[in-house]
C-alpha cells in the first residue's frame, strides 16, 4: 500500500510507505516438541509461499521471545517485540495456541543521486502496540465467531481439521485488513448506537417480542439501524464481534440495493398488506425460485456451557436490519423463510419508515449540524458504546478520518496512559502543529476532544470540552 | 354448567301476599312500590318498596274497587283512582287534615286511563282524550290545574327518572307523542311514528302497549319497540328497535337488536344492557347498544352472549314463606297469567311491562319480586374475543375484579393469549385510565383557576371501577405473574414491556415500581445486559428509588454503579446523593471534584470529607483534603484555620502527626 | 511540521563542541513561551559552561565516529594510559573497600530464580558481544551467564536478518536492548517509563564504564579477545553504575540532562568563581566546585566545553565514595562525551574535612598531581581571605529552598530548566514525598512528562495531567522547560496564573539561583 506522503523532501521526492502485513502465523509448540519436528508446530502461515526453514526460524524466534520473558515475568506473556523494521506481535488465545502478526513499520524512501539505491529510513516510533494487539484479537474472535474455539476443531478432527479451517478462514479474511487505517476505534472495537426516542424504541421491542413467540425457533434477536445498533438479545461480547462483521463485512457488500429506499418515509397504504421491502441477506436471495439453494451462516456464541452453534438469518428491509438466530441443529425449510418472509417483511418496513421519521423529527429538532471547532470519540467501556465524529463511515475497505494521522497516535498515546491505572484521570496536551487533545476518563468512560483552536489556553479549552459534555453528554455522570 | 348463567336474581327479594279475591296487589315504578290492598284497603294496605324500611302499612274505607294506587314522591300524598272519572286523594303529611278528597277529571265524557305523579305535589291524569297537569294543595286538599292537552289516547306509559309519558295516538296507535314534565311545566316534545311490520287494512290499533317500553340507557332515554316478525313482511326473526328520544330535537330510529328467533318475549334494561327474555327457550339475550361489532350494519346488533337461562333461585327458607320449603327453581317464562301486574324489576329501575304484562314464574307462587341483575364472571368465558369482552366488561359497573381476573387469565399458561390480544387489552384499559386521568386533570386545572375566578361550576369526575391504574395491576397481576413458574423469562419481559409500552403510548407516566419489577425480573434472571440497554435508551424513566436500586445491585452487576450516578445526574436534584455515593466508594477527590463542578464546594461540611479520607488510609489523600479546606477557610474567613462548629479538632491533630506543625497552612497576609 | 516541532529532535551534531553564538536580547521580566532561548530566566550572559543541549537525544547520537580516527594514532597512548588506569584502578579500589559495602553485597547474593529478585524494579545488563556477563544489578554475573546468553542470541539472531532489535513489551514489563559495539545493555523494568526512558539510562551505563576505560581500550580489548571477560578490568567499579542507577531515579538532573546550583547571591558567587580563575594551570581545563550534588561554580579552558553527562559522571564519582575526604585524590577519567578516545586527570578534594565542598580539578596530564594540589592551595588562601567564602558557608546551611516561597499553595513542587545554561533549578522536596517511594514516584511523573514532551515524532508543546494523587504540567518553550506538580484539587484555571507567578518569582531569584556568569581561564 503506496501513498505519497503529505510531507515532501525539498529538490528531490520522497516516497512514504505505510504500514504493512509482514507475516500473520499460527503455532503450538507442542505439536513438534522434537528436533525436525518443528514444521508440525505451525498450523497456518501467511504468505504461504515462505521457504520452510524461514517459517520454522521466525516461528523459532517467536518462542524464544516467550520463553526468555518469562524468566522476567512468568504470569505476563510477551506481548510484542519491537524491532528496527518491524513489530511482531504475539497473542495466547487458548492454551499453547500462539498467533503472531509481523507488520512493517511505515518507512521513507529517500532517493539518492548517481544511481545509488534509495536510502530507506524506518519510522519506529509510529505504531501503536495497543491497535494492532487488538487488530490480532480481533482475527482471533472473528475466526472464534465463524468456527468456533482452535480447542473445538482439534477435537472434531484433529489438527487436519484445525489446519483446514485456518486456511479457510484466514485467507479471505487478511485479505480485509487494512492495516494503515486502523486506529484507537479498533482497540475499542465499540457498538455505535442509534439514538432513538422511548416510544419507537418500545415499538420495537414489542415488534422483537412479537417475532419471537410466533417463531419460536428464534432464539436471539438484534435490530439494527442505519448500521447502528439499537437492541441485543446476544450476551454483549458476542454482539460485539458479530456487529464488527455485520458493519464492516456484511452490510457493506449488501449497501446498494436500498440505497434508493433509504431515509425515504413510506408507508404501505393498509397496514399488513403485503407490499414490503424486506430482503434476506443472509440465506436465500430469492424466494420466488424453489430451485434456488441457500445455506444461512453459522456463527458461535457463549452459553452456559461453553458455546452454542446458531444459523444466522439477517432481514433487511430499507435501513432497518433484524439478525434472527436460531439453533444450528434445526434444518431450515424455504417454508420457514416464506414465513419469516411474510410475517417480518410488512412489519419491518412500517418500523423502518417510523424509526426514520422519528429521525428525521428529532435531526429537526437538534437543528441544523454545523462543523463544530471540535471532534471527538467516546467509548463507554461498559456498554461498548462508542461514537465519533473522526471517522467518516467505517466501510469494509478503509475507514476514513478527518484529521491527521499524528493527532490520531496521540489519542492513541493518551490512551495507553489511561490504560495504566483504572482511576479517572484527564489529560490535556498541545501538540506542536497547536492542535488542543483533551482525553477525559470517568469511571468506565473514555471522551478524546481535538480541538482546532490555535490560540486558546488551558482555560478557554477546558471551557470548550466543558460546552461539548453538556450538549453531547449532558445525560450521563462526566466526572468534572 | 351453571357457571355460565349470566343472569341472577337478587340475594332478597321484596316478598308481599300474593293477589287473591280479597288481596289485590298494584306496583307503583316510580316509587318502587308494591301496594297489597285487602278488600279495598278496609282491611288494610300494605306498602313495600325496595328495602324493607320504606314499608308501609294504612287502613282506608272501602269505597269501592281499587283500579290505581300510587304515592306521590316522598309518600307525601297517597292518590287512588276507584272509578274512571275521578281519582282520590289522602294526605300522609304528618298533622294535615287526614280525609280523602276527590278530584274530577276536566275533560267532559273522558274516562281516565291512569296517573302518575311527576313530582311530592304534581300529578298528570291520562284519559282517552287528553292529558291533564295538576298541583295538589294538600292543605287546601284542592288541586289546580296547571296545564291540559287533549288528544286522542289509546295507551299510555311514563318514565320516571326523566318524567317523560308517551302517549299512543292516532288509530293504528303507532304514532307516539312524548310530553315532558320539569317543576311546574309541561312541555310537548316532538312526536315520531313506530314504522310497523304490516300496515292493517283497514286501520286498526295495531302497536299494543306491550311492544313498547321506554328506558334510559347510557344516561339517553330510549323508546324500545318489539318489532315481532311476520310472515308478510320479510322480518325472519324478531328484533328490537330503540328509538332514541332526546330532550330537544326529534326522535330517531337508533339501534336494532337481533333476536334471531321469535316468540314471546321480554325486556328489561340491567347495567345499560338490554336484557331479552325469551319466553319458549327460557332463555335470555343480552345486547350493548355500545358494542360495535365490525360483521354488522351500523348500528344493528348481535347478541353479545349466546343465550343463557336466568340462574335458577333457591328461595329463602326464611321470612313467610308459604310452603315450607322448596327446591331451587328454574326461572322461565310462562303465559300462564295468574294475576295482573306483578313485575321483576331491575337495578336501573326500569319496568319492563312487556314482561309484567302477562308473565308469571311458573312453579312459583306469587308474592316475591326480585332485581335482575349481571353476572359477570360468567361472561369471561363465553366471550372468547378478548378485545370485545374488555370493551363489554369495561361499561358495566362491577367490573373491576372481573377485569383483573381476565387480565391474569390471559397470562396464565393455560389458555393465554398471544401478545398482540395482550397488547390490545392492555390498551383499552390504558384508553379508559388515560381518559379519567385527563377528566380529573382538566378538573383540578379548572378548580385551580375557577378558584381566582370563582368559577367552580365543574364536578369532580367519578372514578368508575372501569379505570384500572397501574397499582391495580401491579398488585392483582403484574406482581403475581411475574413470580409465577413455569412462566417462559422471554414472555414475562415481554408483557411487562408491552404495558409499559401501551402506559407510554397513552402518555401516562409509569410508577417506579413497575420499573423495579422489569428490574427485578431481569435480575433474577441474569438479563443484565438487556437491562442495560432498556436504561440506555431511557425506558425505565429516572427516579431516586429506580436509582436506589441499581446501587443495591452493583455487587452482582458492577456497571449497575454507573447506571445509577448516571440517573442522578439526570434527575439534577440528587447532588447530594452523588456525593454519597461518591464518598461510599471512598472516590473522595472525586466527590469534592463534582461538589466543585456543581458550585457547592462552599458550603459542604469540611469534617464529612476529612472523614472520608481519613478512613481510605490514604496519607497523601488526606493532606490533600485537609489542605484544601484550609485553603477554603482562608478564601471565605481570611485564616486557614477551622471553625469550632466544624469540629475538625481530631483532623488537625491527626494532620500534625502526620505531617507535622509546618505543613498546615500559614495564615497569608495578602 | 514548523520549526518548532524540529527542535526537540536536532541532535548535538546542531549544537557541536564549538560555542553557539547566541542572540543577545533583552531579558524581560515575566517571560514568555515566543521568549528567544538565551534570555529564559536563569540564561548565562556569555557562552555557556556546558556543551549545550536541547534534550537528551544527543545521548543516542553517535559520537564515536569522530572519535574513531584519532583512536590509531592514540593507541600507543593508550597503553599508557592502560597502566595509569591500573593506578587509577587501584585507587578505585582502595575506595570502594572503605566506601560502603552495603550496597554491594546486598545487590550480590540472591537467587536469581527467586522471585524477589524477578519483581525489582529496573534490572540492568550488561554483556559482552560474545554474551559474556560484564555486569548485573541484582544477583551475580556468574548465575546469569545462561541468561545473559539468551539475551545476546536474541540481538544476534535479529541483526542475521539485518535487522536490529529494540524492547520486548508484555504487560506492566518491557526489556528494552542497546547494542554499544562491543557492549551489549540490556535493562528490564517494571516501571511505566518509555522505551526512550530506559536507553537513556542505559546510556548513562555505558558511558559510566567508557569514562572508566575509554572506548578505545575497550575496542582494543575485544579485538585481541573475543571473549574476554571484562569483569576482571571493572571489579571494583560496579558501585559507581549502582549508584548512577541509584541517581537516574531519583536526581531530576540526569532526566533533564543539567546540573542544579547551590543557591548563592551572585556576588559571592562571582568572587568564587574570579578565585577559581585565578587558580590556573597550563593543563588545568577544568575548576569544579561542588556542594554536594550541586554545582557551586565551574571554571573552564576557553573553548573547551564540558558535557552535563560528563559532569554527572563527574558527580557520580565524587558522590559515591567518601575516600576522597581522607586528603586529596588522584584519578584517571575518561570523559566520554568530551573524548570516548583518552583520560582526564582528576584531582578530587574537599576544601575542609567536614565540609560539602569539593573540589575538582580535571587536567590532562597525569603528572599533574602536585600542580593541580598547588592550584587548589591558591585557590583557598584567595578565597578564605574573601567574606564570600564565609557567604557561601552560610548557604550551604540551606543548600535547597522550600517551595512555599514562592507562595503558590496548590503548587507542591517543580523543575525548571534553562536550556541555554542547562541549569535547572528546583525545590526541595515537599513533607508529602520525603520517602524514597514517594520522591521516586514523583520522578516517574516528572520522566513520563518529560517523554511525552519529547516523543520522538509526537512531540507536544505542553502537556497537563489531573490524576488522584497530582495535577502535573509541563510545558516547553525555545528557552525553557518547565514542569510543575500541584494539587489533585488545584484548577487548570490556577495551573495558568500558577506559570505566570513562579517564571516572575525565577526571574526575581535567577542570580541566586544560577550561575549567570561562568567564567573561563
Amino acid at each position: 500500500m503506496l501513498m505519497i506522503s503529505p510531507r515532501m523532501a525539498s529538490g528531490m521526492q520522497e516516497k512514504q510507505y505505510t504500514p504493512s502485513l509482514l507475516s500473520f502465523f499460527i503455532y503450538n509448540p507442542t505439536f513438534g516438541p522434537r528436533e525436525g519436528e518443528e514444521e508440525k508446530k505451525i498450523l497456518f502461515y501467511h504468505p504461504s509461499d515462505v521457504e520452510k526453514n524461514e517459517k520454522i526460524r521466525n516461528v523459532g524466534l517467536c518462542e524464544a521471545i516467550v520463553q526468555f520473558t518469562r524468566t522476567f515475568c512468568p504470569t505476563k506473556p510477551a506481548k510484542s517485540l519491537h524491532t528496527q523494521k518491524n513489530r511482531q506481535f504475539f497473542f495466547e488465545p487458548e492454551d499453547n495456541f500462539w498467533i503472531v502478526m509481523v507488520v512493517r513499520n511505515p518507512m521513507v524512501e529517500k532517493p539518492n543521486k548517481d544511481g545509488k539505491p534509495p536510502t530507506i529510513e524506518y519510522q519506529e516510533d509510529e505504531i501503536l502496540d495497543t491497535v494492532y494487539g487488538a487488530v490480532v484479537r480481533q482475527c482471533y474472535s472473528m475466526y472464534k465467531l465463524f468456527n468456533g474455539t482452535f480447542g473445538r476443531a482439534m477435537e472434531a478432527g484433529g489438527v487436519d481439521l484445525l489446519t483446514q479451517k485456518l486456511e479457510k478462514f484466514f485467507y479471505r479474511y487478511l485479505q480485509t485488513l487494512h492495516l494503515q487505517s486502523c486506529d484507537l476505534l479498533d482497540v475499542f472495537g465499540g457498538i455505535s448506537f442509534f439514538p432513538l426516542d422511548k416510544m419507537t424504541y418500545l415499538k420495537i421491542q414489542s415488534f422483537v417480542n412479537r417475532v419471537e413467540e410466533s417463531l419460536s425457533l428464534i432464539k436471539y434477536t438484534a435490530f439494527l439501524y442505519n448500521d447502528q445498533l439499537i437492541w441485543s438479545g446476544l450476551e454483549q461480547d458476542d454482539m460485539r464481534i458479530l456487529y464488527k462483521y455485520l458493519t464492516t463485512s456484511l452490510f457493506p457488500r449488501h449497501s446498494e440495493p436500498e440505497l434508493a429506499g433509504r431515509d425515504s418515509p413510506l408507508r404501505p397504504e393498509v397496514a399488513g398488506n403485503l407490499l414490503h421491502y424486506g430482503r434476506f441477506l443472509t440465506g436465500p436471495t430469492n424466494l420466488k425460485d424453489p430451485e434456488a439453494k441457500f445455506r444461512f451462516p453459522k456463527i458461535f456464541v457463549s452459553a452456559e456451557d461453553g458455546y452454542e452453534e446458531l444459523h444466522l438469518i439477517v432481514y433487511k428491509a430499507m435501513s432497518a436490519a433484524a439478525c434472527f438466530m436460531i439453533s444450528a441443529s434445526v434444518e431450515l425449510t424455504r417454508d420457514f423463510c416464506e414465513q419469516l418472509d411474510a410475517l417480518v417483511g410488512p412489519q419491518l418496513t412500517l418500523l423502518a419508515s417510523d424509526i426514520c421519521e422519528q429521525f428525521t423529527i428529532n435531526r429537526r429538532i437538534s437543528g441544523p449540524e454545523k462543523e463544530p471547532q471540535f471532534k471527538f470519540i467516546y467509548f463507554n467501556h461498559m456498554n461498548l458504546a462508542e461514537k465519533s465524529t473522526i471517522h467518516m463511515r467505517k466501510t469494509a475497505s478503509v475507514c476514513l478520518t478527518s484529521v491527521h494521522p499524528d493527532l490520531m497516535k496521540i489519542l492513541g498515546d493518551i490512551n495507553c496512559d489511561f490504560a495504566r491505572v483504572d482511576e479517572d484521570e484527564e489529560i490535556i496536551v498541545k501538540a506542536m502543529t497547536d492542535y488542543w487533545v483533551v482525553g477525559k476518563k470517568s469511571d468506565q468512560r473514555e471522551l478524546y476532544v481535538i480541538l482546532n483552536q490555535k490560540n486558546a489556553n488551558l482555560i478557554e479549552v477546558n471551557e470548550e470540552v466543558k460546552r461539548l459534555c453538556a450538549t453531547q453528554f449532558n445525560n450521563i455522570f462526566f466526572l468534572d | 354448567m351453571s357457571e355460565e348463567h349470566y343472569l341472577e336474581l337478587s340475594e332478597n327479594p321484596v316478598q308481599f301476599e300474593h293477589a287473591s279475591s280479597v288481596n289485590n296487589v298494584f306496583f307503583d315504578e316510580a316509587n318502587k312500590q308494591v301496594f297489597a290492598v285487602r278488600s279495598g284497603g278496609a282491611t288494610g294496605v300494605v306498602v313495600k318498596g325496595p328495602d324493607d324500611k320504606s314499608s308501609v302499612a294504612f287502613r282506608m274505607d272501602d269505597k269501592g274497587e281499587v283500579k290505581c294506587i300510587k304515592f306521590s314522591i316522598g309518600n307525601k300524598i297517597l292518590a287512588v283512582q276507584r272509578t274512571s272519572k275521578s281519582v282520590d286523594f289522602i294526605n300522609f303529611i304528618p298533622d294535615y287534615p287526614h280525609t280523602e278528597f276527590t278530584q274530577e277529571c276536566k275533560t267532559k265524557n273522558a274516562s281516565v286511563l291512569g296517573f302518575c305523579w311527576t313530582n311530592w305535589n304534581e300529578i298528570v291524569f291520562i284519559t282517552d282524550q287528553g292529558i291533564e297537569f295538576y298541583q295538589v294543595f294538600p292543605d287546601k286538599r284542592s288541586l289546580k290545574l296547571l296545564k291540559s292537552q287533549s288528544i286522542n289516547v289509546n295507551w299510555y306509559q311514563y318514565c320516571p327518572e326523566t318524567a317523560v309519558i308517551l302517549l299512543s295516538t292516532t288509530v293504528q296507535g303507532n304514532v307516539l307523542q312524548p310530553f315532558t314534565f320539569r317543576n311546574g311545566t309541561m312541555s310537548k316534545m316532538s312526536k315520531f311514528e313506530i314504522e310497523l311490520p304490516v300496515v292493517p287494512k283497514p286501520a286498526k290499533l295495531s302497536l299494543s302497549e306491550r311492544d313498547i317500553a321506554m328506558a334510559t340507557i347510557y344516561g339517553q332515554l330510549y323508546v324500545m319497540y318489539l318489532k315481532h316478525h311476520s310472515r308478510t313482511a320479510n322480518s325472519p326473526s324478531a328484533e328490537v328497535v330503540l328509538y332514541h328520544l332526546p330532550r330537544e330535537g326529534t326522535c330517531k330510529k337508533s339501534h336494532v337488536l337481533k333476536l334471531n328467533t321469535t316468540g314471546k318475549f321480554a325486556l328489561n334494561v340491567v347495567d345499560n344492557l338490554v336484557v331479552v327474555h325469551h319466553q319458549s327457550s327460557q332463555t335470555s339475550l343480552i345486547f350493548d347498544i355500545k358494542l360495535k361489532d365490525p360483521d354488522c350494519a351500523v348500528n344493528t346488533h348481535q347478541p353479545v352472549l349466546p343465550a343463557r337461562s336466568i340462574h335458577p333461585y333457591r328461595i329463602p327458607l326464611s321470612g313467610p314463606a308459604v310452603v315450607p320449603s322448596q327446591p331451587p327453581v328454574p326461572c322461565q317464562l310462562s303465559s300462564k297469567s295468574h294475576i295482573k301486574q306483578v313485575s321483576i324489576w331491575t337495578k336501573t329501575a326500569q319496568i319492563s311491562k312487556l314482561l309484567y304484562a302477562d308473565a308469571v314464574w311458573s312453579g312459583w307462587f306469587p308474592g316475591y319480586l326480585w332485581y335482575l341483575q349481571v353476572k359477570l364472571p360468567p361472561t369471561v368465558n363465553l366471550l372468547q374475543d378478548k378485545g370485545k369482552l374488555m370493551d363489554f366488561l369495561l361499561r358495566r359497573r362491577d367490573c373491576k375484579m372481573v377485569i383483573l381476573s381476565v387480565c391474569s387469565q390471559i397470562l396464565d399458561g393455560g389458555d393465554k393469549g398471544s401478545l398482540p390480544v395482550v397488547a390490545t387489552v392492555f390498551d383499552k384499559l390504558n384508553q379508559v385510565y388515560k381518559e379519567y386521568l385527563e377528566a380529573e386533570q382538566t378538573y383540578t386545572a379548572a378548580m385551580e383557576s375557577g378558584a381566582s375566578r370563582g368559577s367552580a361550576a365543574q364536578k369532580r369526575p367519578i372514578r368508575t371501577q372501569a379505570v384500572i391504574d397501574q397499582s391495580d395491576m401491579y398488585t392483582h397481576v403484574l406482581s403475581a405473574f411475574t413470580e409465577r413458574k413455569g412462566v417462559s423469562h422471554k414472555f414475562t419481559i415481554a408483557v411487562l414491556m408491552e404495558y409499559i409500552r401501551s402506559l407510554n403510548q397513552f402518555q401516562i407516566t409509569v410508577q417506579h415500581y413497575l420499573y423495579e419489577l422489569v428490574i427485578k425480573t431481569l435480575v433474577a434472571h441474569n438479563l443484565f445486559y438487556m437491562l442495560h440497554q432498556f436504561l440506555q435508551y431511557h425506558v425505565l424513566s429516572d427516579s431516586k428509588p429506580l436509582a436506589c436500586l441499581l446501587l443495591s445491585l452493583e455487587s452482582t452487576y458492577p456497571p449497575a454503579h454507573q447506571l445509577s450516578l448516571d440517573m442522578l445526574k439526570r434527575l439534577s436534584t440528587a447532588n447530594d446523593e452523588i456525593v454519597e455515593v461518591l464518598l461510599s466508594k471512598q472516590q473522595v477527590l472525586g466527590a469534592l471534584r463534582f461538589i466543585r463542578s456543581v458550585g457547592g464546594h462552599d458550603n459542604v461540611s469540611a469534617r464529612k470529607f476529612l472523614d472520608a479520607a481519613l478512613q481510605t488510609g490514604d496519607q497523601m489523600l488526606f493532606y490533600t483534603v485537609f489542605r484544601s479546606f484550609q485553603q477554603r477557610n482562608q478564601r471565605l474567613r481570611g485564616s486557614p484555620a477551622f471553625n469550632p462548629g466544624e469540629h475538625c479538632e481530631e483532623h488537625v491533630v491527626h494532620f500534625k502527626q502526620l505531617f507535622g506543625e509546618q505543613a498546615l497552612m500559614k495564615p497569608s497576609t495578602v | 511540521m514548523d520549526v518548532e516541532g524540529q527542535r526537540p529532535m536536532v541532535s548535538w551534531e546542531n549544537s557541536t563542541l564549538a560555542p553557539v553564538d547566541r542572540l543577545r536580547c533583552e531579558r524581560a521580566d515575566s517571560p514568555t513561551p515566543g521568549l528567544v532561548e538565551g534570555t529564559e530566566p536563569g540564561a548565562v550572559h556569555q557562552s555557556a559552561m556546558f556543551v549545550h543541549t536541547q534534550s537528551f537525544e544527543d545521548l543516542t547520537a553517535e559520537a564515536e565516529e569522530a572519535q574513531r580516527e584519532a583512536e590509531l594514532d592514540q593507541t600507543d597512548e593508550c597503553t599508557q594510559e592502560l597502566k595509569a588506569l591500573v593506578v587509577g584502578e587501584k585507587t578505585i579500589e582502595e575506595q570502594h573497600n572503605n566506601s560502603d559495602i552495603s550496597s554491594e553485597s546486598r545487590a550480590k547474593e540472591e537467587d536469581v530464580s527467586s522471585e524477589a529478585w524477578r519483581s525489582h524494579r529496573k534490572h540492568v545488563f550488561v554483556l559482552s558481544e560474545a554474551g559474556k556477563p560484564i555486569y548485573t544489578r541484582y544477583g551475580t554475573e556468574e548465575a546469569l551467564s545462561s541468561t545473559m546468553g539468551v539475551m545476546m542470541a536474541l540481538v544476534s539472531f535479529v541483526e542475521a536478518e539485518k535487522n536490529i532489535i529494540r524492547s520486548i513489551q508484555a504487560d506492566g514489563c518491557k526489556v528494552v536492548f542497546l547494542t554499544k559495539s562491543p557492549l551489549v545493555l540490556v535493562g528490564v523494568s517494571r516501571t511505566c517509563q518509555s522505551d526512550k526512558e530506559l536507553l537513556r539510562e542505559l546510556q548513562y551505563i555505558y558511558y559510566q564504564i567508557v569514562s572508566l576505560l575509554t572506548l578505545t581500550q575497550l575496542n582494543h580489548i575485544f579485538q585481541h579477545k573475543q571473549n574476554y571477560d571484562l569483569r576482571r578490568l571493572l571489579a571494583g567499579s560496579e558501585y559507581l553504575t549502582d549508584n548512577l542507577l541509584l541517581r537516574l531515579d531519583r536526581d531530576p538532573g540526569l532526566l533533564l540532562s543539567a546540573v542544579t546550583c547551590l543557591p548563592l547571591a551572585s556576588s559571592a558567587r562571582d568572587v568564587v568563581s574570579s578565585s577559581l580563575q585565578t587558580a590556573k594551570a597550563k593543563n588545568l581545563v577544568f575548576s569544579i566546585l561542588l556542594a554536594g550534588d550541586r554545582l557551586v561554580t565551574l571554571v573552564r579552558k576557553k573553548d573547551q566545553y564540558l558535557h552535563h553527562i560528563d559532569l554527572h559522571l563527574v558527580f557520580n564519582l565524587v558522590g559515591s565514595s567518601s575516600s576522597f575526604r581522607e586528603g586529596e585524590g588522584w584519578t584517571p577519567i575518561c570523559l566520554p562525551k568530551f573524548n570516548t578516545a583518552g583520560f582526564f586527570h582528576a584531582h578530587i578534594s574537599y576544601l575542609e574535612p567536614a565540609s560539602e565542598l569539593c573540589l575538582i580539578l580535571v587536567s590532562t596530564d597525569r603528572e599533574d598531581f602536585f600542580n593541580m594540589s598547588d592550584c587548589k592551595q591558591r585557590f583557598v588562601e584567595r578565597l578564605s581571605k574573601r567574606s564570600a567564602y564565609q557567604a557561601m558557608k552560610e548557604a550551604l546551611k540551606c543548600p535547597s529552598y522550600s517551595v512555599e516561597q514562592v507562595g503558590i499553595p496548590e503548587l507542591r513542587h517543580f523543575l525548571y530548566k534553562s536550556k541555554s545554561s542547562g541549569l535547572y533549578t528546583s525545590p526541595e522536596f515537599p513533607h508529602l514525598y520525603q520517602s524514597d517511594e514517594e520522591q521516586e514516584r514523583l520522578m516517574g511523573l516528572y520522566q513520563d512528562l518529560h517523554s511525552h514532551l519529547h516523543h520522538p515524532t509526537r512531540p507536544l508543546r505542553s502537556f497537563y495531567r489531573c490524576s488522584q494523587t497530582e495535577n502535573l504540567l509541563a510545558w516547553v518553550t525555545s528557552g525553557f522547560e518547565l514542569y510543575l506538580c500541584f494539587s489533585p484539587l488545584g484548577t487548570k484555571a490556577l495551573a495558568v496564573s500558577a506559570v505566570n507567578k513562579l517564571l516572575k518569582w525565577i526571574r526575581k531569584e535567577e542570580d541566586r539561583l544560577f550561575i549567570l556568569s561562568p567564567l573561563t581561564y
